[in-house]
């Protein structure tokens, strides 16, 4: 009994408890670009909620990483509170997108990751006039979307992956992939549009 | 929660604003120097708390439901609000802090080839709204913003707030309102109460914390 009483006053001893202000882990980050290859390593317009759970926002007018990736008109924010009722949230919005001079294009992008103790989700996300290989894909693009591309890898298309408490949502995430001797590994990836979140 | 007949008027007035500030000697002459309220709910509270989060819109006509993606119709962006629960003489509602990132990303709102970029450089109102239907919490808040794409500052404008349970998704609801500019993004609904002319958000979610 008095180890029972002893764990309501600690309770009782910590007012956020009481208030109902429990703290939970609240992450978001978003990003406009990134090239991961041997001679590449950047990421481009990126934005990640600050540890006091405010906003964060970066853009860009303009990306071009080497030949693998450009894009027009970057915005990504992070957002989120780890307060109780805790929430997270990113996004990122893209334009005229080419990725492997203009094997894959897109004239817009947007990708949304949301998270609350109640669940994740990437509503929102949406690619117009997407294009893989020279063929339309059109807006409608079903979530972890594959589509081979001979000789390069492929690509996946509005790819969302849960994870702990959270969602991330890569809206072109293409994988470089090298075949030797009947050998097939990946040698660096692309993503356009990505956005996470979770509560934890 | 609908009002497609803004669209016409709003790029109109958007347009004769933009076209004004090129004619102005001084370009923070069109703002209001107030930085309060341009008016109040009907009933509000002025309490401390924090709203949260952000997300997609798809204005006009602002419903649950996208916009196809082609058209380009929509609007993103993220905001939080820390309201003090502290009045000045006035009787304004005081924020503590609060940030905006508005992003337009329709074609008739380009500027210069870019989308509309509002961002806000102080926010120094918050207050609580209870005549709504946001079953977990609502506000009205602001301060003053930048045009990203013209560096026209020191502008006025008022958001209103909406968190309507989960998902955030087709259930919580932003508004946004720049008198200057003839701006706004907002889905006023009879059938619903005055202070509530959010749209319905698309993507994201709003999250109410009612003490900070």
């Amino acid at each position: 009994m008095k180890i029972q009483f002893a764990g309501l006053a600690l309770l009782l001893a910590m007012p956020g408890v009481v208030a109902g202000q429990m703290r939970m882990g609240a992450s978001a980050t978003s990003y406009g670009v990134s090239v991961r290859t041997a001679n590449l390593n950047q990421t481009a317009a990126s934005a990640t909620l600050p540890g006091d759970g405010t906003l964060a926002q970066a853009q860009a007018s303009n990306v071009t990483l080497g030949s693998y990736v450009s894009a027009q008109d970057v915005f990504a924010v992070a957002t989120g509170d780890g307060d109780d009722p805790a929430d997270a949230g990113s996004s990122v919005t893209l334009e005229s997108v080419s990725v492997l001079n203009g094997l894959i294009t897109a004239d817009g992008v947007v990708a949304i990751a949301s998270s609350s103790a109640e669940g994740s989700n990437g509503d929102g996300s949406s690619l117009a006039n997407v294009t893989v290989n020279g063929v339309s894909l059109g807006d409608a693009v079903a979530p972890n979307t594959r589509v081979e591309l001979p000789g390069v890898g492929y690509v996946v298309l509005n790819e969302q992956t849960t994870t702990p408490g959270g969602i991330t949502v890569n809206m072109i995430h293409v994988v470089l992939q090298q075949s030797v001797l009947g050998v097939t590994r990946t040698t660096g990836e692309i993503v356009v549009g990505s956005a996470s979140s979770s509560v934890n | 929660m609908s009002n497609p007949r803004l669209h016409a008027g709003l790029a109109a007035t958007f347009a004769v604003a933009l076209a004004a500030w090129g004619c102005e000697a001084n370009q923070t002459s069109l703002a209001p120097a107030t930085g309060r309220p341009e008016f109040h709910f009907f009933q509000f509270e002025c309490t401390p708390f924090k709203v949260t989060g952000g997300g997609r819109i798809d204005y006009p006509p602002g419903t649950a439901d996208q916009n196809p993606p082609a058209s380009h119709e929509y609007e993103t962006f993220g905001a939080h609000v820390i309201a003090s629960g502290q009045t000045d003489a006035n009787g304004t509602c005081l924020a503590d802090k609060g940030e905006l990132e508005w992003v337009d990303h329709r074609p008739e709102m380009e500027i210069n080839g870019h989308p509309l970029n509002l961002h806000a450089t102080a926010v120094t109102f918050a207050e609580r709204a209870t005549d709504t239907d946001c079953s977990d919490g609502a506000a009205h808040w602001g301060g003053k913003l930048r045009v990203q794409n013209t560096g026209q500052e020191n502008l006025d404008f008022e958001v209103w707030d909406c968190d309507n349970g989960e998902p955030g998704a087709g259930h919580d609801g932003f508004a946004i309102r720049v008198p200057a500019l003839g701006y706004e993004v907002m889905c006023p609904d009879p059938d619903l109460p005055p202070a509530e002319p959010s749209c319905t958000l698309t993507g994201g979610n709003r999250q109410f914390h009612p003490t900070h």
